[in-house]
């Protein structure tokens, strides 16, 4: 069977970009301490890199976030590194990374050319490692979200996130090399999200990201052999959503710093739910992969949904479900 | 080509006999699939940067416009996607998002070589083996309905190719481009290779290609490499034709008096070091391109690093935006007597 092939002059990437709304009298902006971003939609670190932005307006994004970058450089994981199960997406890619002198050279001017504000990913291996690359990144970037669900040397692999003193240790170390916002992204795997979001803001952070993926083992259906070259790696996808949901209920209550939800968000109805439940603002990652365009259709989509509602902010939008 | 072990119908017994036996067969393909992965450890190199600049990517929302059956493995599909069918170069992939329906949800998109290119209709083709839950999904996608892509992407075949650039610029002379060519594919890697096949055809280089598979059911690009011109070498794993040392021997017979210009190889490791075998004996370059699971397509996942053997410091090349292609070079010999050990 074969239909006539209708012959566009164009493709649907262009027709996207093209659709850019005007600018709107809706007010979504965001701050994360002394940044205003200008809506709240961002994509999750690992899930965003430069070459992204040919496909897409970044510019209509609240900001980008890199890719986790540490001290000195690591190659990553052994192959394979990420697969799909019926579950969802598990990656354990290893966070390759140039370190921070080879960020700031190779792959900070990259970022500086998208035209929003860039949150740089610090990573380490330890509490004290942290403060170091800040201050290696020599004020790169508008603003820096520690990824603390990093196995942690000094307590047996354990995340750094997980220990609310850990995290108390490395926002203030943190804190004496920057002004500019500190966003702390917690791990899902922690006995009290509740402390460990009190530890990061008492230490001064300006908000906090959660969650990350979630540790999990994937095995091949029929031989029952691990699927990835590193046996574990962490689930993410939408079957994630629920479980972050709760996490960011419970930190929103905990702390007044802003709460950015990532997990599983692939549409505004996704975020008006993270939204609904106290996050201020989201993170996107595997849904980008499938769509390329995911974070700026629900950028959009939020604009187009306070219209709808005559709301000229999107607090007051979200106010509607509180009510 | 060791044939692919798989049948295990004739296994009679208990339950827990024939569930062994299914077992056994699976880790039979597992083990299989580990040593033809292996037959690559030391062969890929990372080119010098392209002389040919790459299009831009895009998405599109592609009509498919025919969803056929392919031997008794595979499916094609013919998409309306002007922009990639008129820019994508030989070797280029694709990522496929397949639509979600009924309870599969399938998030990640599929790597996917360009089959042929069809600028002046605005097509192009893929095809695909049905192995997994995405592409067991992607079935059911009907002619008319439309498949969300991105492309084109990677770092195809340069080819025809200037014979090595060292020694064209130490002689002083310019890069002599390709006048003929070996083209190696196996199973669904023939696609990677198709496209190189239809440069030849359009640039009056000669192609000779030896398409192998599981059986002559299973051979894809016979009708493609008649249409365009191309000698054809077909093997298969049934009448054992596809054996490496039968095609070794056969390849080093037909190319005797005048080595290729350039080897092109997909779709088994194997065959790499073979081709890369061949091309160190004629001294000719030797492409590769290879296949990784992927998120992202553009580089920015890290889901794909190759291969390569490196400073546990220093990522390997992704496949996505250094490869699919690379070169195939046969690693330097360990000297004899057993102790490599610099001095």
């Amino acid at each position: 069977m074969t239909i006539a092939p209708p012959r566009s002059t164009t493709d649907a990437r262009r027709v996207f970009f093209d659709a850019r709304p005007a600018v709107a009298a809706v007010d979504l902006s965001v701050r994360i301490g002394g940044l205003t971003l200008a809506n709240p939609v961002m994509p999750a670190s690992g899930c965003f890199g430069p070459s992204l932005g040919r496909l897409i307006p970044v510019t209509e994004l609240g900001a980008v976030v890199t890719k986790t970058v540490f001290g000195t450089p690591r190659g990553g994981n052994p192959a394979h590194r990420l697969t799909e199960i019926r579950a969802g997406m598990v990656n354990s890619v290893g966070i390759p990374s140039l370190g921070a002198a080879g960020y700031l050279t190779g792959q900070h001017p990259l970022y500086l050319a998208l035209g929003v504000p860039v949150i740089v990913s610090v990573g380490g291996h330890r509490a004290s490692e942290y403060a170091p690359v800040v201050r290696d990144l020599r004020g790169a970037g508008d603003a820096y979200e520690l990824n603390v669900s990093c196995p942690n040397l000094d307590r047996d692999g354990t995340d750094i996130g997980s220990d609310p003193d850990a995290i108390g240790k490395v926002v203030r170390a943190v804190r004496q090399e920057t002004d500019k916002p500190v966003i702390v992204k917690l791990p899902v795997l922690v006995s009290s999200i509740t402390d460990c979001a009190r530890a990061a803001e008492d230490a001064g952070a300006d908000a906090v990201c959660v969650a990350n993926s979630i540790p999990a083992l994937p095995l091949a259906p029929d031989t029952r052999s691990p699927l990835l070259g590193n046996v574990i790696g962490g689930l993410s996808g939408p079957n994630i959503r629920p479980i972050v949901l709760r996490l960011v209920w419970l930190a929103s209550r905990a702390v007044q710093i802003p709460v950015i939800a990532c997990g599983g968000i692939e549409t505004a109805d996704d975020a008006l739910d993270y939204f609904s439940v106290g996050a201020r603002a989201v993170q996107v990652g595997t849904a980008s992969f499938g769509r390329p365009f995911a974070m700026v259709e629900i950028a959009r989509a939020l604009q187009e949904r306070c219209l709808a509602a005559e709301v000229a902010v999107l607090a007051e939008l979200i106010e509607l479900w509180r009510d | 080509m060791p044939t692919t072990p798989t049948d295990t119908s004739a296994v009679t017994g208990t339950p827990v006999t024939v569930a062994r036996a299914a077992l056994d067969a699976l880790r039979r393909q597992q083990a299989f699939a580990a040593a033809d992965e292996a037959a690559l450890d030391g062969l890929i190199a990372v080119r010098p940067p392209a002389r040919m600049p790459r299009p831009d990517p895009v998405w599109d929302d592609a009509v498919v416009l025919v969803h056929d059956v392919v031997g008794e493995r595979y499916r094609r599909l013919v998409l309306a996607t002007d922009t990639i069918a008129t820019t994508a170069l030989a070797g280029q992939f694709l990522m496929i998002t397949v639509p979600s329906r009924g309870g599969e949800r399938i998030l990640l998109p599929r790597p996917m070589a360009i089959h042929r290119r069809h600028p002046e209709q605005g097509t192009v083709e893929v095809i695909y083996g049905v192995a997994g839950r995405g592409t067991t999904a992607l079935v059911d996608v009907a002619v008319g309905e439309s498949l969300l892509v991105t492309g084109p992407l990677g770092r195809g075949f340069e080819f025809p190719c200037p014979a090595e650039p060292d020694a064209a610029e130490a002689s002083g002379t310019e890069p002599q481009p390709a006048r003929t060519a070996l083209m190696i594919g196996r199973g669904v890697g023939v696609c990677a290779i198709m496209g190189s096949v239809e440069d030849a055809a359009a640039q009056g280089v000669v192609a000779t290609v030896v398409l192998s598979g599981r059986s002559w059911a299973n051979l894809i690009g016979l009708s493609d490499c008649a249409e365009l011109g191309a000698t054809v070498i077909p093997v298969t794993d049934d009448d054992g034709s596809s054996a490496l040392p039968a095609l070794g021997e056969l390849l080093r017979g037909l190319f005797a008096a005048t080595p290729p210009d350039v080897i092109l190889v997909c779709g088994a490791g194997v065959l790499a070091r073979l081709a890369a075998e061949l091309g160190d004996e004629w001294g000719v370059p030797v492409q590769v391109s290879l296949e990784a699971h992927m998120a992202c397509g553009l580089g920015y996942c890290h889901g794909c690093a190759a291969p390569v053997a490196t400073d546990p410091a220093v990522e390997g090349p992704l496949v996505c935006v250094d490869g699919p292609v690379f070169d195939a070079v046969l690693p330097i010999a360990a000297p004899a007597g057993g102790d490599n050990v610099a001095g």
